[in-house]
């Protein structure tokens, strides 16, 4: 009897949506880890940079040598080696052993991503079903990384969102050794005859630009929800799942319209119409994060399977394109995050400024009994040393209340108002950066405007 | 491609358009582009007194007309200003970021507390007889004490009406002008 392919399909999605996961599942994580490591906000990027840098580095030899040497033994390699550097990483003490960890673990996540396209052909008995599955994997695990994240880093550890990779990982390369193994015995590689077609310029240049934007998009606002307005990982990761759940809408709307290239510029205008949506914010209230999310989420089911789709078409190998779309998808992230997190990072320093002076304002105008008003200023000033320049609770500094009716009221207004500038200057400082990343989607119009899809 | 794939492909691209220009511009409708920290006012600018009604509301608007004038004479903002009165190390590096020494804040603090008296005065919060020896005492007195004051403008006017008031009639009629060997702080 045959042997069935269910459990080698489903462990070769469970390697690509575990890697891709990967990207993203560490951003809840990153208030935590910057916290704990005691970094500042451009160091912990680098937690994701380094991660995204290699896999747009490696994606493409990856795939050549999983091609050289065997893609399940590539496949099972790098899985092994994924695990590995999630080990490293969960017992990492330092920023920089982290972010070593994390090399590694993108090396063996380019190997294991590429070979399981290369494999997914023969397990699944196409090319098109299997480019589905592997594209399908991929989207569910980006999808669902921020959620897992979250709740992994506040209800157990940041540390946890690594370890947990751990067995995952070798149980996803468990079925993948049987097909090393026949390799080996048989050193007999498997290779794609036909060989056809250069890298889709345009489509892996649009789908870098809009990864940009959508890295941004996640990345800027799990920052303005931990570290702006306070919210615990779990909330935040509550609040981000909007994004993946839009991205089921977005992907049902894929199969009403087959032109790739309409698909592609509708996702495009609305990642940049919420990003740009998520810049204007009237009022910090979680409630108005919600639209410009639906944006995003069905903008990038659009977009990204319209641009793989493109990128891909009639190409072969396709772990070689496969490889290319990775690299380009992930260089775009990289991009993104280089561009805008130095803007962001003084952005907030100037508005943290800027919303400390209207606090102090707010405070000095105040009808609140004088001295009230500077045990008032003593305790928030406190509490600003003491969050080392990130956004302050301040409700314990109001504590205790007067008992007086009148003054209580004034206290409370008080409190009402300096809450206001804070979380006024907090929204305010990610506005910028939300614009850019709106233009980085447009400009991707462009490149989606020159990637007419030619079967090969 | 078809003619009802492109029909289609159209008809989404619009949509995208429409559903995003829709959304911003709501969001910018309702105030999103001003959504921003209170701008803070020029400390050369004068800020109106509100009627007071009590001597916490006085003491409020004497300490904001006190770090307005000493702002301004400092080049700094009230706010600014009012962070680094808060204690010495604020103090510290205050001077520090602005190359200000304490020779220079006593001078600017002290021309702050005259204008809190003029305003004072001016609203009618504090009488010319008692205006007149006050103004002259904060010329004089001691950096840490004229902080003091800022930040404790309520004990300090307590301080003066309570020692005026009950003899404000007497010293009005006999001493005009003359109070400034009354040992004022």
């Amino acid at each position: 009897m045959p042997e069935s392919p269910r459990p080698r399909v489903a462990a070769l999605a469970l390697a690509v949506g575990l890697v891709l996961a990967d990207s993203s599942i560490v951003v809840l994580a990153l208030p935590e880890i910057y916290r704990e490591l005691d970094t500042s906000v451009s160091g912990v990027t680098w937690v994701l940079v380094s991660f995204n840098l290699v896999i747009a580095l490696a994606a493409v030899p990856a795939a050549l040598l999983a091609r050289r040497v065997g893609p399940g033994r590539a496949a099972a390699v790098g899985l092994a080696i994924f695990a590995g550097g999630g080990l490293a990483c969960g017992l990492a003490d330092e920023l920089s052993t982290l972010i070593l960890a994390r090399c590694l673990q993108a090396l063996g996540g380019a190997a294991a991503v590429t070979a399981a396209l290369e494999l997914l052909p023969a397990t699944v008995g196409s090319e098109r079903r299997a480019a589905t599955v592997w594209a399908t994997a991929g989207a569910t695990g980006a999808a669902l990384g921020p959620a897992v994240g979250g709740f992994l880093t506040e209800l157990v550890s940041w540390q946890s969102v690594f370890l947990l990779q751990v067995p995952v990982a070798l149980v996803a390369a468990v079925p993948i050794l049987a097909v090393a193994k026949h390799e080996m015995a048989t050193k007999v590689i498997e290779r794609e005859v036909r060989q056809t077609g250069r890298p889709h310029l345009w489509a892996n240049l649009a789908l870098a630009m809009v990864s940009a934007a959508i890295a941004a998009a996640l990345f800027l606002l799990v920052l303005l929800l931990i570290e702006g307005w306070r919210l615990s990982p779990i909330e935040a990761a509550l609040v981000v799942s909007v994004m993946p759940l839009a991205a089921i809408l977005g992907s049902r709307l894929t199969n009403l319209v087959g032109d790739s290239r309409s698909r592609a510029a509708a996702g495009a205008i609305l990642v940049s119409g919420g990003l740009a949506a998520l810049a204007f914010l009237p009022k910090a209230t979680i409630a108005l994060t919600m639209p410009p999310q639906v944006l995003v989420g069905i903008g990038l089911a659009l977009v990204l399977s319209a641009l793989t789709e493109t990128a891909l078409g009639g190409r072969a190998p396709q772990a070689i394109h496969g490889g290319w779309t990775i690299s380009s998808r992930h260089a775009g992230v990289v991009i993104g995050l280089l561009v805008l997190t130095p803007i962001f990072t003084a952005d907030i320093e100037e508005q943290r400024h800027d919303a400390i002076n209207a606090g102090t304002a707010v405070i000095l105008d105040s009808p609140v009994n004088p001295l009230l008003k500077i045990d008032v200023a003593e305790k928030v000033s406190e509490r600003l040393d003491d969050e080392q320049g990130k956004v302050p609770t301040i409700g314990p500094a109001f504590e205790p209340k007067p008992d007086d009716p009148v003054e209580r009221a004034e206290v409370d207004q008080l409190q009402g108002e300096l809450q206001d500038q804070l979380d006024r200057g907090a929204t305010h400082a990610f506005s910028t950066s939300f614009i850019l990343a709106a233009l980085l989607g447009l400009i991707a119009l462009f490149p989606i405007a020159l990637s007419r899809r030619v079967d090969l | 491609m078809s003619g009802e794939d492109r029909g289609g492909g159209l008809i989404l691209i619009f949509g995208s358009i429409l559903a995003s220009l829709l959304l911003v511009g709501a969001y910018l409708a309702a105030g999103g582009s001003s959504y921003e920290p209170k701008k803070i006012q020029d400390p050369c600018q004068p800020r109106e007194w509100s009627d007071p009604q009590n001597l916490g509301q006085i003491a409020n608007q004497f300490t904001n007309s006190a770090l307005d004038g000493a702002a301004c004479q400092l080049g700094v903002s009230r706010e600014t200003l009012a962070q680094a009165l808060a204690s010495p190390e604020a103090r510290e590096r205050f001077a520090e970021r602005y190359g200000i020494d304490d020779e220079k804040l006593a001078r600017a603090i002290r021309a702050g507390l005259v204008r809190a008296v003029d305003d004072a005065e001016e609203a009618g919060a504090l009488s010319p007889l008692i205006a007149v020896p006050l103004r002259q005492a904060v010329q004089r007195i001691p950096l840490d004490q004229a902080i003091e004051i800022i930040n404790d403008a309520q004990g300090f006017l307590g301080d003066v009406e309570g020692f005026l008031g009950p003899a404000k009639g007497i010293i009005e009629q006999f001493l005009p002008g003359g109070l400034e060997g009354l040992g004022l702080p």
